[in-house]
Order: structure tokens, then sequence, then C-alpha cells
């Protein structure tokens, strides 16, 4: 396979998104110097972000500049991104595995005609296939998947891969325009944003440290103990169904089965028992921390690290260090 | 308003899971195989607009072996679904995401919809891509991680809300779309006794699979259970501020989380 491999670009506040980076990590690892990444950016400030992509190493990229494409309907960025990598004859397209990215692999899994697979966490080449490893049944297995070519599309996991070092090189912008789109995909409309819920910090989906309250934290007033934690860490802040049942925070905060699934490289339990429910939201989790006043609870079982302890004491002794070491 | 609900059997979430002898995917000998979790959010909303909507329907539709797809299907009628399709795999068949969207694709094409929900991903291979694959196979928008959803009569428009990693989305949509729910629902409606038993007799409509193009395809070849993990490493110390220090220290030295 000596096919090119085709980067697609995610803009958030003007600039690649480091899942996109970690994409273009891998992707320079499977062509092996034997054929080219390049990057793929739309919307309309397509044009501005695409000269990051030849900050580490990537010159050429295709860029579509049409304003149809801000408003993230992602069938019209799936048709765009076929059609540019047909145009550069890639056999590979990789994005980050952001709720964006996997919207996209599923489309151009159809559009392109290509095998997919999503929170992929290794790739390797063999022959004319793929095989990906994927956490599954909220991290508490893994699978290896066969995908036969000749063409792959992956979304791959955020937070799991180095992002590529600094490598000038100049950059070559291919502009190409917006292929048509079939009527029935134009019906719906963003009408409004909303920033995350408290419009600070990363949101839970997103975060690279995410630190969770439970039933422990006994009342809505005492959470801004959790929240505190949290800002010290520059972490999203998450809950159990405990507190979201009791209406302490809302259901977008949960964690587990009904809630959120999440994989940060850091997970803070705090006066969470580690109900199974719970725990098929956080497990596969790099690192995972637990502090908890019941030395027998069962989220000790797997944590990495364990503070039996009081969360009320421990808390503010906590975030009092990060924001020393850290220096704020 | 014709609602349909794409459902997906998966093992409950005790199940101990364990792989099976050729070492491949999950040993089912003997799981037990529920509704998953966001397919349940898909349904309770379908019944919400159904409810909300006078002359709606609501028609579930799973791919899979029986009988665990059976099952789902008639615990769908029994929560009030009106109708149910059963598109047949045959037992054994390896379960690959778009080939399931492929399948269910050729389903809803043949009835009418206006709406179509699905779980935002299973809680079993947890990929995701059905609802974004069936988008493109009908050539309809989707839009995954939909938190909340109303039907706006004066203007005949869905308007909804999805959560994403920048933020919310608020959308209104004039025609049909597909969505992947993403709600905790922590209470979901509950089956009655009588609806129970009447699920039980309720027709099913199959529909044996049709022969699927030729095309990429994608197979599990392993399937591996984390090695256990040993437990936690206890932080021992005598006041909170040295537990505080200890940890950082081993996050930042050991685990190297953080700088
Ligand atoms: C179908 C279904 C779906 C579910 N989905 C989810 C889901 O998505 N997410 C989810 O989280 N749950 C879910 N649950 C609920 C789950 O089973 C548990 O009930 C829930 O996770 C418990 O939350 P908790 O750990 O905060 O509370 P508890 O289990 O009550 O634990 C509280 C913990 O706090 C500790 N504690 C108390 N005081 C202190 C203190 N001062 N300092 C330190 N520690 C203290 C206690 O020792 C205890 O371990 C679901 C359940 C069902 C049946």
């Amino acid at each position: 396979m000596t096919a090119p491999i085709l980067v697609v670009g995610e803009v958030q506040a003007g600039h690649l998104t480091s899942p996109t980076l970690e994409c273009i990590t891998v992707g320079q690892h499977l062509a092996a110097g034997q054929a080219p990444v390049i990057g793929f950016v739309a919307g309309s400030s397509a044009r501005s972000v695409a000269d990051e992509f030849s900050h580490v190493g990537v010159a050429r990229v295709v860029v579509v500049t049409d304003a149809t494409l801000d408003t993230a309907l992602v069938a019209a960025t799936a048709h765009a991104v076929a059609a540019a990598a047909e145009r550069v004859g890639a056999d590979t397209v990789l994005v980050g595995g952001t709720t964006f990215g996997r919207e996209l692999v599923g489309r151009l899994a159809i559009r392109w005609n290509a095998s997919a697979a999503s929170s992929v966490t290794e790739v390797r080449k063999e022959g004319d296939a793929l095989h990906v490893r994927r956490p599954i049944f909220g991290g508490r297995a893994t699978e290896t998947r066969r995908l036969d070519g000749p063409r792959f599309v992956l979304a791959l996991r955020p937070h799991t891969f180095p992002v590529p070092p600094d490598a000038a090189v100049p950059s070559n912008i291919e502009e190409v325009p917006l292929p048509s789109l079939p009527p029935g995909l134009l019906v719906a409309r963003r009408t409004a944003l909303e920033p995350t819920s408290e419009g600070v910090g990363p949101s839970l989906g997103d975060a690279s440290i995410v630190v969770s309250g439970g039933r422990g934290v006994r009342t809505a007033e005492n959470f801004h103990l959790v929240e505190e934690l949290a800002a010290a860490l520059g972490a999203a802040v998450g809950a159990s169904r405990a507190v979201t049942d009791a209406g302490w925070r809302p259901s977008s905060f949960q964690v587990g089965q009904t809630g959120r699934s999440v994989s940060p490289q850091l997970y803070i339990a705090v006066g969470i028992s580690g109900a199974i429910q719970h725990l098929v939201g956080m497990l596969s989790s790099r690192v995972i921390v637990a502090i908890n006043s019941d030395a027998s609870a069962p989220i000790f079982r797997v944590a990495d690290y364990g503070i039996v302890g009081d969360l009320f004491q421990i808390l503010p002794a906590l975030t009092a260090e990060i924001r020393r070491v850290r220096g704020l | 308003m014709e609602i349909v609900v794409c459902l997906k059997p998966v093992p409950e979430a005790e199940t101990r899971l364990r792989a099976a002898t050729d070492g491949r995917a999950l040993d089912s000998e003997g799981v037990k195989f529920v509704l998953a979790g966001y397919d349940e959010s898909a349904l309770e909303q379908a019944l919400l607009l159904k409810e909300s909507i006078a002359g709606s329907r609501v028609h579930a539709v799973s791919y899979g072996p029986g009988p665990r797809t059976e099952e789902v299907l008639r615990a769908a009628i029994a929560l009030g679904a009106d109708l149910a399709t059963w598109v047949e795999a045959p037992p054994g068949t390896a379960l690959d995401p778009i080939a399931a969207a492929r399948a269910l694709a050729a389903a809803i094409t043949s009835v009418p919809h206006d709406l179509i929900l699905c779980g935002k991903q299973a809680g079993d291979d947890e990929a995701g891509l059905v609802p974004p694959a069936l988008g493109e196979l009908l050539s309809l928008p989707e839009f995954s991680s939909v938190v909340d959803l109303r039907w706006d009569a004066g203007t005949s428009r869905f308007r909804f809300l999805r959560s994403t990693e920048e933020g919310g989305e608020r959308w209104e949509s004039s025609g049909p779309c597909v969505m992947g729910l993403q709600q905790a629902w922590n209470d979901p409606r509950t089956a009655k006794l009588p609806n129970i038993l009447r699920s039980r007799k309720a027709t099913i409509a199959r529909r044996p699979l049709e022969p699927v193009p030729a095309g990429p395809r994608s197979e599990s070849e392993r399937f591996e259970l984390p090695a256990p993990r040993t437990g936690a490493r206890m932080i021992e110390y005598k006041t909170p501020a040295e537990a505080a220090q200890q940890l950082v220290r081993l996050l930042r030295e050991e685990a190297k989380v953080f700088p």
C-alpha cells in the first residue's frame, strides 16, 4: 500500500484540534515514508487553518471554503471528503474520534465505500488489510478487528496517540469546490450554539482529565469542592447518577451506562462507590484515582491510586496542592 | 407522524464477559440480552413524541439473530411500539455495524418514515456508526448525541439539542432526519403486565436479510479482557495535606498524567 493518507482536520477556536494532530502521527506511521500524508479542512476559515498542517510536516492540504460547511452539517463534509480522497488517490482517511469524527466515518463508509472503525487505539497494516484495536463494553474488553481494503476510514480515539513534533514544510494548498448535495440533506439548520454548560473548562467527552463527584458529596452546594479541584486541574466535571438523579447537577454531567462514556488520561472519582453502570462509562480511562471513605468500596478495585478518607478533608488539600505545583 | 426506532439487543451490563473458545468474540452462551441503553432512550423519546402528536405511530426495527432480536422487539411492543420489523441475521453472523446499517436501511426504505431514532451507540461494540451510515444510505441528515427533541406543531419542525465537545448545538429540521440519542433517561417507562402478555402474540414482520452488495467488510478477530486490575495502590498518610502531596507526586512522576 503506497497510496496517500488523508487526515481530516477538525477546527476548534480557529485551530486544528489535538485529535487531528494525533491523526497526523498515525498517518505518518502508516505511510512509513512510502506515501504522503495529505490534510483536508473545510469551512469558511479553512484557508487560514490549512497552514497549521505545514507546521507538523504535512505540505499538501485540500481545502473547501464553502460556508455551507460551517454549520457542521457532517453530511456535507462527508461528501467533500469523499471527493478529496478521490482526487488525491488516498486509500485511507483518518479523523479524530470526536462526535464529528464518528459521524464522518459512518457516512464515509457508505459514501466512499470503505471499511470503517471508530474509537481506534492501535492500527497495524498487514498486506491489504488493517488490523485495529478498540475498547468495547465500556472498556471492559478490547477487540481487534480486521478491516478489508482497499479503502479504510478510521476515527481514532482522542488522547491516545502523541501529537507530531514540529516540522515546518512549505505549504501547498489546493482549493476545491463543494460537490452538489442531495436536497434532502439540507432540511436541517443550526439555530444556536451554546458553550459548554458552565461556559468554562473543557466538556466531558473532550477532556483529558475528568473529576467526577458522587453521592458522597452529599448536597448540591458541596459540589463546588469537586468543581474547584477540576478547575485547578483544567479538567471537566462529571457526576454519578446519584448526583444527577438528585438534581444536584444536570444529566449532561452523568458518566456511565445511561450517561456519557469518557476515556481521559486521568479520571478522579470522588465519593463514588463504583457501581458497574458507572464503571462502564469510565473504565477505559488511562489512570483512575478514587477518593472514598469506605475502604471496601468497589471503585478501589478498578482504581490505580486510592485514598481512603473523608472527601471534605481530602479535596481542599488536593486542590491546594495542585494549585501549588501548577503555580496557580 | 411515522417514527422509526432502531433497536439492538446487547448483553446486559452485569454480564461477566469472557471470550468464546475461538477467542474472536464474546462467549454469548447463557448471556442475557436486553435493549441497549441508548436505544432505550430512543424508544422512550419515540413514545413521548407519539403521545404528543395525534395519529402517530412508532415502528421498531431491529437487525440480528433470533431469539434475542425478536425478544427486544416484543419488549418494545409491550412498551408501546405499534409495529415491529425483524431483519433476520442468520445465527452466528458476526455483526458489522456498516452491514447492520445496510440491513436496517433496506427495511426502513420500504416503510413510511418521518423520523428515524437510534441510540447514539450500542453498549457492546460502541461503534456509533449505524446512525450516520443510515443517514448516508437514506440520503438524510444525521445528528448524533441528541439530548432533547421536540416537535413544534406551529412551524412543523423538529427542534432538538445535541451535546458535542463544543457545547450544546440547537437545530431545527423541516424534514426527516436520523438521530442518535444520548439522553440520560433515568426513569424510562416500564411495561404493564397486560401489555407484556399482548406483546407475546403481536405480529412481527420478518424480513430475510437481502444479499449485501460485495463491499468492504470488517470482522472481529480477537476478543480480549484486560489483565485484571490488581487493585489500587493505597496512599498511606497522616494528614490530608500529606495524602494530597503523595498523590500529586505519584501522578506526576509515576503515572505521568500531568507535568
Ligand atoms: C439501568 C441503570 C442504569 C444506570 N446508569 C448509571 C449511569 O449512567 N451512571 C451512574 O453513575 N450510575 C448509573 N446507575 C446507578 C448505579 O447503579 C449506582 O446507583 C450509582 O452509580 C451510585 O452513585 P454513587 O456511587 O454516587 O452513590 P453510592 O453508591 O451511594 O456511593 C456513594 C459513595 O460515597 C462514599 N462516601 C460517602 N461519604 C463520603 C465522604 N465524606 N468522603 C468520601 N467518600 C464518601 C461512600 O462510601 C460510597 O462509596 C444505573 C443504574 C441502573 C439500574
